[in-house]
């Protein structure tokens, strides 16, 4: 996945105007454990919203393959966001009336894999992530520890090419942090997913391969 | 798609019992509210016309020309027997009643008061409109020599006078000379219609005859049609046959029961907004409360790249399925009331002196008619579909990042 001269500028022209991103260049390669670090407002959320398609870049493109992503429109955009990219926010990421189980194989059912696909790909999740046990619960009984482990497998379970977390471990102390980064590491060496934080969480950045640095919304250090 | 977005609707709908159930509780008992309200402004509107009917003008009347102008016995229906044959042989014609009656004076000891004196058959008007239930007090009867007579309830009040008072009725008889009655009060009715409960003695035909030395003469005929809608059908009918009488239809001979009915009908519909109003807005919050509430979930699907129309299909489906209940809980309870009203009635009793002013009974029946139904259904889906629109705009506007990072909402 290519950057190429990425800015984004919120309330252009106006008083108010923040300039959140600078003439980004960047590339990513597949399987790779990246974070976006930098001081808070440097612009880590912006550049992951707009990798994701969740927020559109002022100017610059992004290529995925061939593919033009920023041309898409917003209709293509969700349905890309649908088959190739799983999202982990900071918390509540679960929909409260389906039960653990059915969260995870939310996406697979809206791309219509089948039943016993999706089933036996939960329960290989369910292992890595461990989670076996609360696959009936509802997110409201559970943990935010395990919520955001469900949120994990939900994002993967479908195998997208890229996963994007925001904060992940913001709501979690020291030992659910540490648990989460070292399960998403392992999804990352055993199934080379593509896995792009934000955070400026020690575990995150522990954990990850290369470390993008962030300052004013331009990238000052990588790593 | 659309099977997950059903499928997410009735899980989101069976795992939040509590807000379903308030949701179809809230359809339901506004719904039940606005059907009973309906049935009983009609109730109370039909009831109104049938006594009027029942105790004065049947469907249709015959009058001698000008009778109803001058109210003078000279204009009477000479030889009311081949009419009273032609009546009764007729199909259409269910009963029939011939009156004799006079405008005059009542008088007791202590008072006297303007009222119409009517000579009937009771066994007639027993046939025509079942006039016994109109009874309140005494007998249905002029007692074995006919002198006794029936009052209305309100004059019978005024003129201070109780069963087996005497009473003097003064009146003009046919050659212009004034004459007095004496007769004893054996029955007070009570009919709900102000002309005979404010203003009418009842006496025997025969009574009535020697009194205003006027035999076999009528001044009214008073019919009932076996099938109201032929009422039109038949006053023509009769109008070609007697060229010479007046035939007129009840609602011609009381036009204010007609600006009674469509003033009611305006109240009801009034009313009926009001209720619809409230109900729907009810509605509306509830279901405006339960997207909105959920509004952060909803941001989460759509980031994940649930499809917008996937999400409206859900809200909708919820919305309308609780609609459907809602409406089916309302209807049966709405109609379980109407029944209830319709067959037992509601004692009103202690509004009664009010309500008889406006010629209401002490017992109110509701009217049940299928429209109620449909106009219901109708009123509820209606609000229903209002209450998703503005929820399903703003889903469609809001950026979902912005909801999920809390810049919005
Ligand atoms: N929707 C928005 N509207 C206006 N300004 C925005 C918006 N989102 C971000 N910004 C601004 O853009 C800049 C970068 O914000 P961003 O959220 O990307 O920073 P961040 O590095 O993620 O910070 P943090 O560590 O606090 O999450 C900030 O100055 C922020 O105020
Ligand atoms: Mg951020």
């Amino acid at each position: 996945m290519k950057l190429i001269n990425i800015s984004k500028t919120f309330f252009p022209d106006s008083p108010k105007e923040v300039k959140a991103l600078v003439n980004i260049n960047l590339t990513f390669e597949e399987g790779e454990f990246t974070t976006l670090s930098g001081e808070s407002g440097s612009g880590k959320t912006t550049l992951l919203n707009i990798i994701g398609g969740l927020e559109r870049a002022s100017s610059g493109s992004i290529f995925l393959d061939n593919l033009e992503l920023t041309a898409l429109s917003d209709e293509q955009m969700a349905d890309f966001r649908l088959r190739h990219i799983g999202f982990v926010f900071q918390a509540y990421n679960l929909i409260s009336v389906l039960t653990v189980r059915e969260n995870i194989g939310f996406i697979m059912k809206l791309l219509r894999f089948d039943e016993v696909e999706i089933d036996s790909r939960i329960d290989e999740l369910a292992v890595i992530l461990q989670i076996e046990d609360i696959l009936d619960k509802f997110p409201g009984q559970i943990s935010g520890g395990q919520q955001q482990r469900v949120a994990v497998a939900r994002a993967v379970a479908s195998r997208p090419k890229l996963i994007l977390a925001d904060e992940p471990t913001a709501n979690l102390d020291s030992k659910n942090s540490e648990r989460l980064m070292h399960m998403l590491r392992t999804l990352n060496e055993k199934e080379h997913v593509t896995v792009i934080f934000a955070s400026h969480d020690r575990y995150v950045l522990d954990q990850s391969r290369r470390i993008i640095v962030l300052e004013d919304g331009a990238v000052i250090e990588d790593h | 798609m659309y099977k997950i977005a059903l499928d997410l609707a009735l899980k989101s709908l069976m795992r939040r019992k509590t807000r379903t159930l308030m949701v179809i509780m809230m359809i339901a008992l506004s719904l039940s509210g606005l059907l009973f309200l309906q049935g009983l402004y009609d109730g109370m509107v039909s009831h109104m016309i049938n006594t009027t009917i029942r105790s004065d003008s049947g469907d249709i009347s015959l009058y001698a020309k000008q009778y109803r102008f001058e109210k003078n016995i000279d204009y009477h229906i000479d030889d009311p027997e081949p009419i009273q044959a032609y009546l009764y042989q007729s199909e259409e014609i269910n009963a029939y009643a011939v009156r004799l009656m006079q405008e005059g004076l009542v008088s007791t000891a202590h008072k006297s008061l303007g009222a119409t004196l009517r000579g009937v058959t009771l066994e007639d008007e027993r046939k025509f409109g079942d006039f016994y239930t109109f009874l309140s007090q005494g007998k249905f009867s002029f007692g074995p020599k006919n002198q006794d007579a029936l009052i209305g309830f309100k004059l019978a009040e005024k003129l201070k006078v109780t069963l087996g008072s005497r009473l003097i009725f003064t009146a003009q008889d046919a050659n212009g000379e004034i004459n007095a009655i004496a007769f004893r009060i054996s029955g007070i009715v009570k009919t709900g219609n102000l002309t005979i409960d404010e203003g009418s003695v009842f006496v025997s035909m025969e009574t009535m005859e020697r009194f205003l030395t006027l035999p076999n003469s009528a001044t009214q005929i008073a019919l009932r049609v076996k099938d109201e809608s032929q009422i039109k059908s038949v006053q023509d009918t009769l109008q070609k046959k007697f060229k010479t009488l007046d035939v007129l239809r009840w609602d011609e001979l009381y036009p204010l029961l007609i600006q009674m009915r469509e003033m009611m009908n305006i109240f009801n519909w009034v009313s009926y907004a009001i209720v619809f109003a409230v109900a729907a807005l009810g509605i509306f919050g509830v279901i405006l409360m339960s997207i909105l509430e959920r509004m952060r979930e909803f941001s989460i699907m759509m980031a994940i790249g649930t499809p917008y129309r996937n999400i409206r299909y859900q809200i909708i489906s919820e919305a309308f399925a609780m609609a459907l209940f809602g409406y089916v809980f309302g209807a049966l309870l709405g109609w379980g009331f109407l029944l209830y009203t319709a067959s037992v009635g509601i004692d009103l009793r202690y509004f009664e002196a009010g309500l008889e002013s406006f010629g209401l009974n002490a017992i109110l029946y509701a009217d049940i008619r299928y429209y109620y139904f449909f106009q219901a259904f109708a009123a509820v889906f209606f609000a229903t579909f209002l209450s998703v629109l503005w929820p399903l705009h703003v889903l469609k506007k809001i950026k979902p990042i912005e909801v999920i990072q809390g810049k919005m909402l």
